[in-house]
């Protein structure tokens, strides 16, 4: 979308299961059922794409996330993670995480085993697997550190596993360091040590324990967006009812925010389908519309009638 | 030379060209000369197992594979198969 309008669609064909801007240029995770996965990039809107070279061990791309200077990384199936000093011509596979000494322990999630939360703070790099768990690297990704200590994890056998969590969606607040939330298979949680421990925030009013998006202000390190969905068996909104459930308290409360929203609702959101820019948060559904509000405001539907959507992001070109 | 016929999402990867007429005497030459040869073949040199290749009309699968020989006036075509309904 551009100033209101819908455009498009940029890259027939291709399943873009992130996308992202940086300095102007558009990047995109893409996958395709009988060529497979790539990283594409546009220097013109999505007018014209350039395919990077051929990512080897990548089955499917999930998430691009920049860490300036013209780094960026790349999250994937299976379970890899990719790095990039040349602006998403070439990939590089991080080697500590493809033998990773937990990784016999990693199990696939319902989209496989992917790497879709990637995190680059000052101090730290985070990333998030489904299903293996979050993990820190404080020495740019020479090691990595398993950080799912007091995350549950029903379906494990173990409750005190050291790895084999389902995060479904990891963010570092960039306004404070050491700060991570997640929206986890089994909970919502809010870290204050970088990943060391974790306080769980869905019993503090949630209608649920499940649910893939999440969304920070940068303004406000208290403040997280959620979607709730009923729960692993059923992934749909919960009791039919499409909200935004915000907390201004660091999660100590939680409060919907629907008006305007369609009422009732069984969709959807995908866990790289939100995101807060310029005061307000903006999202789209498994259904196919995007809907967007200001800070406390209305939803409005500014998208329908799409394919269902994997990736919102905002961003000045 | 020998055509290859490109699909159209391969076409379009291609910079907007659904046929090349490349010097190759093997189909794996054909192919490899194409701008979209890393969306045709996979990391171990092979052809994505939903990539179809046919001369002149017939599965190079059921010929010699990627070694069939090609001659000056053949055409290769690339197909996706359809997978799944």
């Amino acid at each position: 979308m551009r100033d209101g309008g819908v455009e498009g669609p940029l890259l027939p064909g291709w399943e873009i299961y992130h996308a992202v801007a940086v300095d102007g240029i558009v990047y995109v995770a893409a996958n395709n059922f009988v060529y497979g996965a790539t990283v594409q990039r546009s220097a013109d809107g999505g007018s014209t794409w350039e395919r990077s070279d051929p990512i080897e061990g990548l089955d499917k791309a999930w998430h691009i996330e920049p860490a300036g200077d013209g780094v960026l990384y790349l999250g994937g199936d299976p379970g890899c993670l990719f790095r990039s000093d040349d602006a998403g011509r070439t990939w590089q596979p991080n080697e500590a995480l493809a033998s990773h000494p937990t990784r016999e322990s990693w199990n696939p999630g319902a989209g496989g085993l992917c790497c879709h939360s990637i995190q680059v703070t000052p101090d730290a790099l985070y990333i998030a697997i489904s299903a293996a768990g979050a993990f820190r690297s404080d020495d740019d990704g020479e090691t990595w550190k398993p950080i799912n200590r007091g995350i549950a994890a029903d379906f494990l056998p173990d409750e005190d596993a050291e790895v084999g969590h389902c995060v479904h969606k990891l963010l570092a607040h960039p306004g404070r360091e050491g700060r991570l939330w997640q929206q986890n298979h089994c909970g919502t949680y809010r870290s204050d040590d970088r990943g060391d421990t974790w306080e769980r925030l869905d019993p503090n009013g949630l209608p649920s324990d499940f649910g893939f998006g999440i969304a920070l202000d940068p303004a406000d390190p208290d403040a997280a967006y959620v979607i709730p969905e009923q729960g692993a068996e059923y992934r749909v909104t919960t009791e039919g009812r499409l909200a935004v459930w915000h907390t201004r308290d660091g999660g100590a409360s939680w409060s919907p925010e629907a008006d305007g929203l369609p009422d009732p609702a069984w969709t959807g959101v995908l866990r790289d389908a939100m995101c807060f820019d310029d005061g307000g948060v903006y999202f789209g559904t498994q259904s196919g519309s995007v809907f967007s509000t200001g800070r406390g405001g209305d939803w409005r539907e500014v998208a329908s009638q799409l394919p269902p959507v994997c990736s919102v992001s905002a961003a000045e070109l | 030379m020998v055509s290859v016929v490109l699909p159209s999402l391969l076409a379009t990867q291609a910079g907007g060209r659904r046929r090349f007429d490349v010097d190759a005497s093997t189909i794996e030459a054909a192919l490899r000369a194409l701008p979209v040869a890393d969306l045709i073949f996979d990391g171990s040199a092979a052809l994505r197992p939903l990539v179809n290749v046919y001369l002149d009309g017939e599965d190079v699968r059921r010929m010699d594979g990627l070694a069939t020989p090609v001659s000056g006036g053949q055409t290769v075509r690339v197909v996706a198969a359809v997978a799944g309904g």
